[in-house]
């Protein structure tokens, strides 16, 4: 085929015309921006007053009667919002206003009546009735009864998550439509913070798992209704005004957005600039300064979380316990909080931190960096040049940091650290093959004492990766896990928590605190312990 | 032409079934899998079986790629396995970002390049061709992630004139649509716009040294005139080229750029997808993607055609 | 490479050794291009010499003198750990100088031949070989990585391969289009129709004439693969911490922009020196080898 020499320039004055029609049509759209910008300024400026509703959508805020809506930026995105098939938090910030549990962690952590109004255990311990609180309605007008706990609580044992938190129930079975029975098969005195410790136990309504739409159109009890998600207008809730206690004149904002912010700085941005009211987190070398900026309040409280390293016990020299206290002692938890966390955290040797006042150890055998020490341990178990595959993954990046400084700290012994930093898949895989001389990584969301201990160091158990076992331990969880009395439960578990602290199953190394922020216009709202995020109550001040 | 097309539409779909093969080899040499990612660290063997037993996942590896194969040939690409939703949705949900994204960023890079790249040339060896060779390297050197930061902190965060992040659809409010738009286009267009840049003078400059040019000179031409009749019209096909790369480039999906900017583009989606081990939405994604590419490159070849006469199509 | 002339009809083949002597003083002659030598020698000398330079150690962390800016003991500041960014620069340009040249060269030497023999051959051939470079470049670059280093373990090396690798199809989709333009100049007709062996009349006659775009791709290349260096190395793939490439220092230094920029800046004008004087290089080359845009400069050099 040959085309004749007239056709580039065809082509040519085709481009032309495309380009300077491109041209013209961007200059008008320009000219607009810059009306719109200057527009937004004053706006701006308003909200810097305060007015942050005004700010939040620009784009739906009419005069008259504006609705209350919260404009919340999460770092991640929900992956589905299904809440017993989720491990996502980003998911579990959203479902937290969605659906409710029978009961639940309150203000100060203990468990406090929800879709329950009261419970009743047994003389033997082995059966718990849940009374069941009458004319609460699933968000799609169904009336929710007894049958919906049971439906829950059997799907969850078959297919959630979570279903090894039922791991002590034989039977859930409903007395009436307003009386829930849970028989065990042996005591279990944490049954509460199981059964209910987070909305990874949510009561579910039936017809949205049998039709499907549950991953996308979670239809709940809680204070707030799932109105739509789409990638550019992310999810949307609007009050409940059927919610239970709306007697109390809860929830109070008419709804809430949230947005998917990846970028921790952008996130902290939009926060300073008033598109949102409200972010999840904050990098921690920021909290300092944004404590003390106009307009913003920042949360803070200590969590429950603890980060810590564990070594491969299943690999030598690491089963020796000599080589492995060497460690613990040799490192320095403050430092190590301090560069990661930037003060934002508490080191410590236990797992528990001390705000959880009720099962805290007060246990710190370790000397913080004592090189001397340690050297004397390594010599003792005939332990020279030492060198550690440490895995870690920049999908949580402050084990990267971790691992860096503690690489700094275990110099001195001639300790070498290979860090080997790969992505979370890659970790999980890594880290059940055991393949890896340590691994650090953090455990978030616990309240009893079983969620700190028992599926990390009893012997043989799912979380229990770095291959610990002693049986004087196995012994204490198991007793403990049965023990009725709050007294002898604690003493059970201080006992093995010293153990697992001085077999360096796992080395402690902090409690992170949790940490939000949001606009001073924001009020009613709290940041918790267990770092749920609860709007209920939530307002915005015009 | 239209023999040629055919034969052009047969070898992309060729090339698509190739590209599923591998994304398919890839994702199970991968460490990890769906179920173990879904797990997180709360791991359960009994429910890990169940699970991979429930997607399909335990079956071979054969089975599994044919059991695709044989949907997406009737157009069911499947459910992504996180969250159940089909796959196809999902990236269609995602292409109205990412399509605005790319021809923004190639509209402010074309803008910025054709004039750097031309001036640069014909004043080759000069200042102002100096002072665009640094700029045009400097917007080389500086990654995304750096620029997109800066431009968030001034005119975000400093000056207030735009929002830092998200995406509005035009529908909903077109002047929205386009303040949201415009800090990330500029911080992808101005570094493709940099490349494009190397690229035009480059090919400006072999041109303007080709010989009917000097005669062109020798006529007394004026120099905008040889420029334009004799130069670039000779120019074209190494912009072309480049040009269509950075659009294939852009229509995959900027997985930085709509990281910090919270754009809901499928670079986005495929990271996650990846993160996930999700290999049904990869598939997507990715067969999404190797469309745009495999069509783009057709546009440009057709192009070539036209731009200069003898080069045939084959 | 040993060049030719790339138009036999100006001019007969000279003996190779007195070409390449010609190739080198058009090139020293060239002021910049000069510059771009000196600095990169410096910079190979630089990596080379890394750990006797740097005045710190790599990980030498020391968190109460974290973001403290540059000063006489820290010329560059100290990084969130504390740690000297001048010796992490320093040290880091071992790993990007390698990843760099390795990775773009790894591209070169697969992609310009797949897109002379796409470009010349035409037809069948040209089919593959490009429906193969577009199923490679279709792949996000990151799972591509992700499987690599599933494949061959995770390393430096590996990393280059794999960023070599994304680059491949670029670099086979640019000398691809030039070659179909260049096929059909006068001269390489006529060397086809003389019967002149194809092997020849690629190398010696198409590819000094298709080298413009690829020498520019390459310097921009070369850029890009220092960057990318640092996504890879999220994913284990790349040099691993605390070890410091230049990619990977921007990337973290992003985190902390506004209490420390230095963090950025310093491992950015690195990479910008690097690429700078390797484009200037590039130039330089690009024009000494092209016989007819020599011949150009020297006629306007005469009638300034």
């Amino acid at each position: 085929m040959t085309r004749s020499a007239i056709r580039p320039k065809w082509v040519l004055m085709l481009l032309a015309i495309a380009l300077v029609a491109a041209a013209c049509g961007d200059d008008d759209a320009e000219t607009t921006t810059t009306a719109a910008a200057a527009g937004t300024t004053t706006v701006t400026t308003a909200g810097d007053d305060g007015d942050t509703a005004t700010t939040a959508a620009p784009a739906t805020t009419a005069a008259a009667a504006e609705p209350m809506v919260l404009v919340a930026a999460q770092g991640s995105e929900p992956d589905t919002l299904d809440p017993h098939l989720t491990s996502a938090y980003a998911s579990f910030q959203v479902l937290e206003n969605v659906y409710d549990t029978l009961v639940q962690p309150g203000d100060d952590l203990s468990m406090e009546p929800a879709l329950a109004e009261s419970w009743t255990i047994s003389a033997d311990n082995l059966t718990w009735t849940f009374v069941l609180r009458q004319g609460v309605k699933f968000h799609n007008g169904r009336e929710f009864v007894a049958d919906d706990v049971v439906f829950s609580f059997e799907r969850i044992i078959a297919e959630g998550l979570n279903g090894w938190r039922f791991g002590s129930v034989e039977s859930v079975t409903a007395v009436d439509d307003y009386t829930v029975d849970v028989t065990l098969t042996v005591p279990s005195p944490n049954l509460l913070v199981s059964v209910a410790g987070f909305k990874g136990m949510a009561i579910v309504a039936k017809e949205t798992v049998e039709d499907g739409t549950i991953a996308t159109n979670p239809v709940g009890t809680g204070p707030f209704r799932f109105v739509s998600q789409s990638p550019d207008g992310g999810i949307v809730l609007e009050a409940n005004s059927d919610f239970w206690r709306a007697g109390e004149g809860l929830p109070i904002l008419d709804g809430i957005r949230f947005v998917q912010i990846p970028d921790a700085g952008t996130k902290l941005t939009a926060l300073r600039t008033g598109e949102v009211d409200w972010i999840d987190a904050v990098p921690p070398q920021d909290v300092d300064g944004l404590s003390s900026e106009a307009g913003i309040t920042v949360g803070r409280v200590p969590g429950g979380d603890y980060h810590y390293f564990a070594l491969n016990q299943n690999r030598p020299p690491f089963n020796d316990v000599r080589v492995r206290r060497a460690i613990a002692t040799a490192i320095n938890r403050t430092e190590i909080a301090e560069a990661a966390q930037f003060g934002a955290a508490t080191a410590n040797q236990t797992a528990i931190p001390a705000s959880n006042g009720s099962w805290h150890l007060d246990y710190a055998p370790y000397q913080s960096a004592d090189i001397a020490g340690a050297q004397a341990l390594l010599d003792d178990a005939g332990v020279a040049d030492l060198s550690i595959d440490f895995l870690v993954t920049s999908d949580f990046p402050e084990t990267v940091t971790q691992a860096q400084v503690i690489a700094a700290q275990l110099a001195p012994l001639g300790i070498t650290v290979n860090i080997v930093d790969v992505d979370f898949g890659t970790w999980l895989d890594m880290e059940g093959n055991g393949e890896f001389d340590a691994f650090m990584l953090s455990w978030i969301g616990n309240i009893d004492p079983d969620d700190f201990y028992y599926a990390q160091h009893h012997t043989g158990e799912w979380a229990n990766f770095q291959g610990y076992s002693n049986p004087d331990v196995d012994a204490l969880l198991d007793a403990a896990r049965v023990e009725t009395d709050s007294a002898a439960r604690k003493a059970l578990y201080d006992q093995a928590a010293a153990m697992i602290v001085d077999d360096a199953s796992y080395i402690y190394l902090y409690n992170p605190d949790n940490i939000n922020a949001w606009s001073d216009a924001v009020g009613g709202y709290a940041t918790r312990g267990d770092n749920a995020i609860r709007f209920v109550g939530t307002f915005l001040q015009p | 032409m239209s023999q040629f097309l055919t034969k052009r539409i047969l070898q992309m779909l060729v090339a698509l079934l190739g590209v599923s093969i591998v994304v398919f080899a890839l994702i199970h040499l991968v460490p990890g899998d769906p179920v173990r990612v879904a797990l997180g660290t709360r791991f359960d063997q009994d429910l890990y079986d169940m699970l991979r037993e429930r997607s399909g996942l335990d079956r071979p590896f054969i089975e599994q790629y044919f059991a695709w194969l044989g949907n997406a040939l009737t157009g069911d690409l499947g459910l992504s396995f996180r969250n159940s939703q089909p796959v196809t949705s999902l990236v269609l949900e995602r292409l109205p970002a990412t399509i605005t994204l790319a021809f923004a960023a190639l509209f402010v890079a074309i803008v910025v390049a054709l004039p750097a790249g031309i001036i640069s040339a014909v004043r080759s060896g000069k200042p102002l061709d100096y002072a665009v060779s640094a700029a045009s390297q400097v917007g080389i050197s500086m990654p995304d992630f750096w620029a997109g930061v800066m431009y968030i902190l001034l005119f975000a965060l400093t000056l207030r004139w735009l929002p830092s992040s998200g995406y509005v659809s035009f529908l909903e409010s077109p002047i929205e649509w386009l303040r949201h738009l415009v800090l990330p286009a500029i911080t992808i267009g101005l570094i493709s716009g940099s490349v494009i840049t190397r690229f035009v003078r480059s090919a400006v400059l072999e041109a303007l040294n080709q010989d009917y040019v000097r005669t062109a000179r020798a006529k007394g031409l004026s120099e905008w005139r040889i420029i334009r009749r004799h130069v670039l019209p000779n120019a074209w096909i190494p912009i072309v080229t480049v040009v269509g790369l950075q659009l294939g480039f852009l229509m995959g999906g900027l997985v930085v750029v709509e990281v910090i900017f919270a754009w809901p583009g499928l670079g986005r989606l495929a990271l996650t997808a990846v993160k996930d081990r999700d290999f049904t939405l990869l598939q997507g994604a990715v067969l999404y993607i190797a469309f745009m590419f495999l069509t783009i490159n057709l546009i440009v070849d057709l192009i070539y055609v036209r731009l200069d006469p003898r080069v045939r199509v084959s | 490479m040993t060049v030719a002339p790339s138009t036999p009809m100006e001019r007969l083949p000279e003996k190779p050794v007195s070409r390449s002597r010609e190739i080198w003083q058009t090139l020293i002659a060239n002021r910049l291009a000069v510059a771009g030598l000196v600095v990169l020698a410096l910079l190979v000398l630089m990596a080379v010499l890394a750990e006797v330079i740097a005045p710190f150690g790599i990980n030498d962390i020391d968190i109460p003198n974290r973001l403290t800016g540059p000063s006489m003991s820290h010329w560059f500041g100290t990084d969130d750990l504390g740690r000297d960014v001048l010796s992490r620069v320093i040290i880091a340009s071992r790993v990007s100088l390698q990843v760099g040249f390795i990775a773009v060269g790894f591209a070169l030497a697969f992609g310009v031949p797949i897109g002379l023999v796409a470009g010349y051959y035409r037809g069948k051939t040209d089919s593959i070989l490009m429906r193969l470079m577009d199923i490679l470049f279709s792949f996000p670059a990151i799972l591509l990585a992700i499987a690599i280093l599933a494949v061959l373990g995770p390393g430096i090396r590996n990393a280059m391969v794999a960023i070599g690798l994304v680059y491949t199809p670029i670099f086979a989709r640019i000398t691809r289009g030039s070659v179909i333009v260049v096929s059909e100049e006068v001269y390489i007709r006529a060397a086809r129709s003389l019967g002149a062996r194809d092997g020849r009349i690629i190398f010696r006659h198409i590819l000094p004439n298709v080298l413009a775009p690829i020498i520019v791709q390459t310097t921009l290349s070369l850029a890009f693969a220092i960057l990318s260096e640092a996504a890879l190395s999220f994913l284990g793939l790349g040099v691993q911490p605390p070890n410091p490439a230049w990619g990977r220092m921007l990337a973290e230094g992003r985190n902390f922009f506004q209490q420390a920029p230095w963090m950025g800046i310093f491992p950015g004008v690195a990479i910008l020196v690097t690429v700078m004087s390797f484009n200037f290089v590039g130039d330089g080359l690009r024009d000494a080898l092209d016989p007819k845009q020599k011949s150009v400069i020297e006629s306007r050099g005469q009638s300034v």
